[in-house]
């Protein structure tokens, strides 16, 4: 399965814009100089600057009424974004700006902020490689005492009118790349807390698959951490029915087979439509296979009735890589039970001779897929006519 | 008596508070006390216990602050409360309430209190009212916050349950009481969910079945009377069949409704109705596509009780129906199948529910009862 996985980034153009400009003169030249020095290709200790100055402009429109943010300032946010989406500057920007993080997570998690969905996405991307995430986490944890920032963000997500100028989307695919890190994820499965349980719903938010694709990558992340499996399957969370219900779609099971399902998963409306979104159904879909790493989990995901919902997924999906790990759970799911000592496959140590097989097979994998097409012979038919 | 001044009484907070009490004196003495008695404040009389009467007038003096008396009757809710005696507590609250003092803190604890004890008489919405009371002096009362998702969870708002949990998680993330509840709330609201979505297909599914079931009265060209609204409903008409799709769900006085078999042959609940004895046969399931006479050959395959001068044999029956206004008559022949019969134009089905009329022929009843009247036969 592999490590937990990065979240997606975030791109300016799939950002709404706050609302529609009105134009104040000496500031949005101001901003609008700096747009040039917030390109890629710009001197990345210029670029820090303008990226610092436009983090330090207090939105114009926030103190008058309406609030609308004027043009070159979201624009400067946009390039920030767009910024923020290349790899190789993290470092360079961090390293001419080491407050930047924090500077944004103090915008995205402002409920006045009319550009907090910009500052979320800037930190969406940012987030995706290992040091700017970790250094991510640092910032949260520095925050006041009372509420840690990693609540704060979690209920920022959580709240539906947080921040009324700003949806939040984009900190779903933050708490996604949050979720890569252990810190993270002894936050999110805290038995003595309510985190995880405040996510599930958000597993059905139809107006953002950047929304749900984060939660759903933060479940999957989280489903790694098998001494939680038990805790997670069972009523204290109940994650399987959140995860198996947008994979479900309007079937009409017998009154018996309706009886075997988790309630949620019950006599669904005949408009019920499934996930949309491909990736998203594959890492629910390894989400449950996560969950089915323990002989007792896998019982427990047998027990629930995911079966029946992954049968009809099936033959429903028309995604042929999401079809395959389909057919591999429903494998786990009815397949027999592994020897003793493979009850965890997630613990399982594979033996050094194995490995190296199993490492040489890859490698030979590997240099052929990398050989030039011309290898590959062209089919000669023999006195064959096109036609 | 060894007990101290009734004005020690009236605060003592001592250190050691009752520990002292048992080294003065012994047990039975205690139930002595004022203080200690188990009797309602209110049912003292003075002149039976003046001391009691004395430290009454002493405690609950009106020239104490507000504050002070409004704590005493918060002592004395809780004590009624300690006795589960809800009812008392509530009074000694709302007592309490009335003072007006000033500490916000005491107030919210009185609402809080008030509301827990009204939660124990079951009187949910009052107990909710008090927390909400409650919470605008102290948003961050957190017991008034417990005792409020307890009343929505009493009171089925599952929803509602879960919103205040959460919002008192946001002040102690930890609260063991908060978490189980909303956890239970939750599943509770996500049951009733499902309840809904079943409750809403099984209609959908009986809107259905009516549907099939009035096509097919309609494909049969069989006429219906509704006896709510008085007229005839011409299975060719435009008319909406609503009032009988309503028929068709509810079941008539005898239990029975009109069904489909796999093959879609409806079989009807039929009255037989015998005027000379005012006696009647019901049957259930009448297949449309089985004879009159074949039921009747069970139905009197053996003379009935009230046919006493045992002349009701299958053979001599005679089947009539009445039209519309039930002024003319028409008899039918036997072998006819229930079908065939239904399907006559002058036949009007009564209530979902076919009904016939039989006597036996040559008799004399059945000469009277036709005199008079315009008989057709049906072929």
């Amino acid at each position: 399965m592999g490590e937990a996985k990065t979240g997606t980034g975030a791109s300016a153009d799939g950002l709404v814009p706050a609302g529609s400009p009105m134009p104040e003169a000496g500031l949005e030249t101001e901003v609008a100089k700096l747009l040039p020095f917030l390109e890629p290709g710009a001197r990345a200790d210029l670029q820090a600057k303008a990226v610092r100055h436009v983090l330090a402009r207090r939105c114009c429109g926030a103190g008058r009424p309406g609030g609308r943010a004027p043009a070159p300032a979201r624009d400067a946010a946009h390039a920030l974004v767009n910024l923020a989406a290349e790899p190789g500057l993290h470092e360079p920007l961090l390293e001419a700006e080491p407050a930047l993080l924090a500077r944004l997570l103090g915008r995205a998690l402002d409920p006045e902020w009319p550009w907090a969905e910009e500052a979320a996405a800037v930190l969406a991307n940012l987030s995706r490689e290992p040091a700017p995430c970790a250094a991510l986490m640092a910032a949260l944890a520095t925050e006041e005492p009372g509420e840690s920032g990693l609540e704060r963000l979690v209920r920022a997500l959580c709240t539906p009118d947080y921040n009324a100028r700003a949806p939040l989307h984009y900190l779903g695919p933050v708490l996604s790349n949050l979720s890569q890190r252990p810190a993270a994820r002894t936050f999110l499965l805290d038995p003595e807390r309510c985190v995880v349980q405040r996510l599930l719903p958000l597993t059905q938010f139809a107006d953002s698959s950047v929304r749900r694709g984060g939660v759903v990558g933060t479940l999957r992340n989280c489903c790694f951490e098998h001494r939680h499996h038990e805790w997670l399957l069972g009523p204290q969370v109940d994650i399987l029915p959140f995860l198996l219900l947008p994979l479900a779609g309007p079937e009409d099971f017998s009154e018996e087979e309706m009886e075997r399902l988790p309630v949620d998963l019950q006599y669904l409306p005949p408009d019920k439509q499934r996930e949309p979104d491909a990736d998203i159904r594959k890492m629910l879909i390894e989400a449950i296979m996560l969950l089915t790493a323990t002989a007792p989990g896998r019982q427990q995901v047998r027990n629930q009735g995911a079966y029946l919902i992954l049968r009809e997924l099936h033959s429903w999906e028309p995604e042929p890589d999401v079809q395959v790990t389909c057919e591999k759970l429903i494998q786990v799911l009815i397949g027999d039970e592994p020897e003793p000592g493979m009850e965890n496959l997630l613990e399982v140590q594979v033996p050094e001779d194995v490995e190296r097989q199993l490492q040489q097979l890859d490698q030979q994998e590997q240099h052929t897929r990398e050989q030039p097409e011309e290898l590959a012979p062209e089919p000669q038919a023999e006195g064959a006519t096109p036609t | 008596q060894s007990y101290q001044e009734p004005h020690r009484l009236g605060c003592g907070k001592d250190k050691d508070g009752c520990t002292l009490w048992t080294r003065i004196c012994p047990y039975s003495e205690f139930e002595k006390v004022p203080l200690f008695m188990k009797k309602a404040p209110s049912e003292i009389d003075p002149n039976e216990n003046p001391d009691l009467a004395c430290l009454q007038s002493i405690i609950f003096d009106e020239e104490r602050s507000p504050e002070e008396q409004a704590k005493t009757y918060k002592d004395e809710g809780n004590d009624y409360f300690k006795e589960k005696d809800y009812k008392k507590a509530v009074i000694s609250y709302t007592e309490g309430l009335k003072k007006k003092c000033t500490d916000p803190d005491l107030n919210a604890v009185l609402y809080t209190n008030r509301a827990a004890a009204q939660y124990y008489l079951g009187n949910f919405r009052s107990a909710l009212n008090d927390v909400t009371a409650a919470r605008k002096l102290k948003p961050c009362h957190l017991k008034a916050i417990v005792r409020g998702a307890l009343c929505h969870l009493e009171l089925k708002n599952f929803a509602e349950a879960v919103n205040w949990c959460d919002e008192g998680l946001q002040i102690d993330a930890r609260e063991k009481k908060l978490l189980e509840m909303r956890a239970k709330a939750d599943k509770l609201k996500r049951t009733e969910q499902r309840d809904i979505r079943k409750a809403k297909l099984k209609e959908k599914k009986e809107q259905n079945r009516n549907e099939a079931l009035l096509q097919a009265i309609k494909a049969r060209n069989i006429r219906l009377v509704s006896e709510a609204a008085g007229q005839d409903e011409d299975s060719d008409s435009e008319g909406p069949g609503e009032l009988f799709l309503d028929g068709l769900s509810s079941e008539n006085p005898y239990g029975a409704r009109l069904t489909v078999d796999e093959q879609g042959r409806l079989s009807w609940p039929v009255l037989f109705l015998y005027p000379e004895h005012a006696q009647s046969d019901f049957i259930a399931a009448f297949h449309e596509d089985s004879r009159l006479i074949d039921h009747l050959m069970v139905m009197f395959g053996e003379t009935p009780s009230w046919d006493l001068e045992r002349k009701y044999c299958p053979d001599n029956l005679e089947v009539y129906f009445e039209d519309e206004d039930g002024t003319e008559l028409y008899q039918v022949a036997p072998k006819s199948t229930l079908l065939q019969v239904l399907q006559h134009p002058r036949y009007f089905v009564k209530a979902l529910t076919p009904a016939f009329l039989v006597c036996v022929g040559s008799s004399t009843f059945c000469r009277n009862y036709l005199q008079g009247r315009k008989v057709h036969q049906v072929k």
